[in-house]
């Protein structure tokens, strides 16, 4: 079931959630329970957990932001983090290709176009379980919030539009632990391509897809690739319950948004935040 | 001749619009380290290329792309069962897109020393869920034939202990934790592997080979079962 956030979210006025103030009193050991889910989340796993993990030791929450390069997904962990550790939460990051076993590899691969689609989706599932077993169940066996920089959702979905089926995707990363939240920041490709294009003065290889080759118009081919990859995120939103936030407004907004929901989940009761001036220049 | 991607009904295919049909031919080894498979599948090899036979050789865990990072996840003692296997099936993947599939689409007779079905008895004997990882390589054509090579467990681990100076990490099944003792992990890793490939012998339509009998007799059965099974005139040299 999709939930789309009202887009006038108040940055600040943070009413405090009936079910986060239950939740705040006693430590979150369950998942929780999504009110109308058409299969409630029974299970911190989509399948089998991985060997010798057990779920019940799992105390920390698992926040993913997923969304297109452009969307503005790593602007908005920045100040999460910082928001968070203010209010006294760890934090713990993940994201593609930062995993010590095969990130670089992965860099690497991408640099040469000699890597096909079936090799790249089994590295970057290396990449993802290394994190997962190294890096996400040690930070929520220790209660840390681990906010991740994308997640199963983008692999799965750039693999989908190149042809791999969606249940051999799906199969590949049952042991994948089912995130508490999944925040999907929709942009529109237009939006996208203005914003990657003003941070590099370029759009890469892989973003525009054209390893597809679907057309020799770079912007063309992003539009159509982004579309494409849009259109597998909206299959998966349905599927696995993504919060859909409208990427498109100031950042001020969409963080206003993104902390309401994140408070309810944690059991924090105001919401009120503004960014040191470290990360001041984020704000606009 | 190609049956191409394995069990539909139960494994969805990776690609439905692909073609699951070539004019190429696949033929695979299997079984444990010492049960004589990869000496049988030099030889079939070599009276092949002998005889000028369009073939390619393929070796489990070749793949220069994906080289490094297994060789580092190795030699860092960094893998765990689900990255080890994750990273050899990328290794496949890429040698099944880049040599296999247009190899066989090409016409070619492709011989594979080990396939997936080391993948199935080895990392499950490593605590992989079967079915994970049947999906997990649901992508792979279908062998021809596939000779499954077994000697008696004391017999092959006795050929590669004596071999062998010392036994690698996780080819003695070290990250296991069954014994501190290299030759005895080894041992007992290699009994379980034996264990699950006996459990496909049907499944998936293994020809049994013994592992015990002289090289050269064995060879003469494995050249016959290949004759009879693939049509080699597709593949010999052109008359001119």
């Amino acid at each position: 079931m999709t939930e789309r956030l009202p887009d006038n979210a108040s940055a600040s006025n943070g009413q405090p959630h009936k079910r986060a103030k239950k939740r705040a009193e006693k430590p979150r050991a369950k998942p929780a329970e999504k009110p109308g889910a058409a299969a409630p989340a029974t299970s911190r796993f989509y399948g089998t957990p991985m060997p010798g993990v057990s779920p019940e030791e799992l105390s920390g929450s698992l926040i993913v932001i997923e969304g297109t390069d452009g969307s503005g997904r790593s602007t908005q962990i920045s100040l999460l983090t910082e928001w968070l550790e203010s209010e006294g939460f760890a934090v713990q990051t993940m994201g593609l290709r930062r995993s010590f076993l095969v990130g670089e590899d992965i860099d690497a691969l991408l640099a040469e176009n000699a890597v096909t689609r079936m090799t790249l989706a089994l590295m970057y599932g290396t990449d993802f379980f290394d994190q997962l077993e190294r890096r996400i169940l040690p930070a929520l066996r220790s209660g840390l919030v681990v906010l991740a920089d994308r997640y199963i959702f983008t692999l799965i979905a750039r693999s989908a539009v190149r042809g791999i089926g969606r249940d051999y995707l799906h199969g590949l990363y049952e042991m994948a632990l089912r995130p508490d939240l999944t925040f999907w920041l929709d942009v529109k490709p237009e939006v996208a391509f203005d914003r990657e294009f003003k941070k590099s003065h370029s759009i890469s290889y892989w973003e525009s897809g054209r390893d597809l080759s679907l057309s020799n118009d770079l912007f063309q081919s992003f539009i159509r690739y982004q579309s494409m990859v849009r259109k597998e995120f909206e299959y998966l939103s349905k599927r696995h319950e993504f919060v859909v936030v409208d990427g498109e407004r100031s950042v001020a907004e969409v963080n206003g948004s993104l902390r309401k929901r994140i408070a309810q989940q944690l059991g924090i009761r105001g919401t009120h935040y503004h960014p040191s001036n470290a990360l001041a220049h984020l704000w606009r | 001749m190609g049956t191409a991607i394995q069990n539909a009904a139960e494994n969805p295919r990776v690609d439905e619009k692909e073609s699951s049909r070539y004019p190429g031919a696949l033929v695979v080894v299997e079984g444990i380290d010492g049960s004589g498979k990869s000496t049988q599948l030099y030889l079939l090899k070599r009276w092949l290329e002998i005889h000028g036979y369009r073939i390619h050789f393929t070796e489990w865990n070749s793949s220069p792309l994906v080289k490094s990072a297994t060789r580092r996840g190795k030699q860092r003692k960094l893998l765990t069962p689900t990255t080890f296997s994750l990273l050899h099936a990328a290794d496949f993947a890429d040698r099944c897109e880049r040599q296999i599939l247009p190899l066989l689409h090409g016409g070619y007779l492709v011989l594979a020393d080990r396939y997936i079905y080391t993948a199935f008895a080895r990392d499950a004997a490593r605590g992989c869920s079967p079915p994970w990882l049947r999906n997990l390589y649901s992508f792979a054509p279908v062998p021809d034939v596939t000779f499954y090579f077994r000697a008696p467990l004391d017999v092959a681990v006795n050929r590669i202990v004596a071999g062998r100076p010392k036994l690698k990490y996780y080819e003695a099944g070290m990250d296991l934790g069954i014994s501190l003792d290299r030759a005895e992990s080894f041992r007992i890793f290699q009994e379980r592997i034996l264990t699950n490939y006996d459990q496909m012998i049907e499944s998936d339509k293994f020809v049994l080979m013994d592992g015990t009998i002289p090289v050269n007799r064995l060879q003469k059965l494995m050249r016959q079962i290949v004759s009879e099974r693939v049509n080699l005139a597709q593949f010999a040299p052109k008359k001119k």
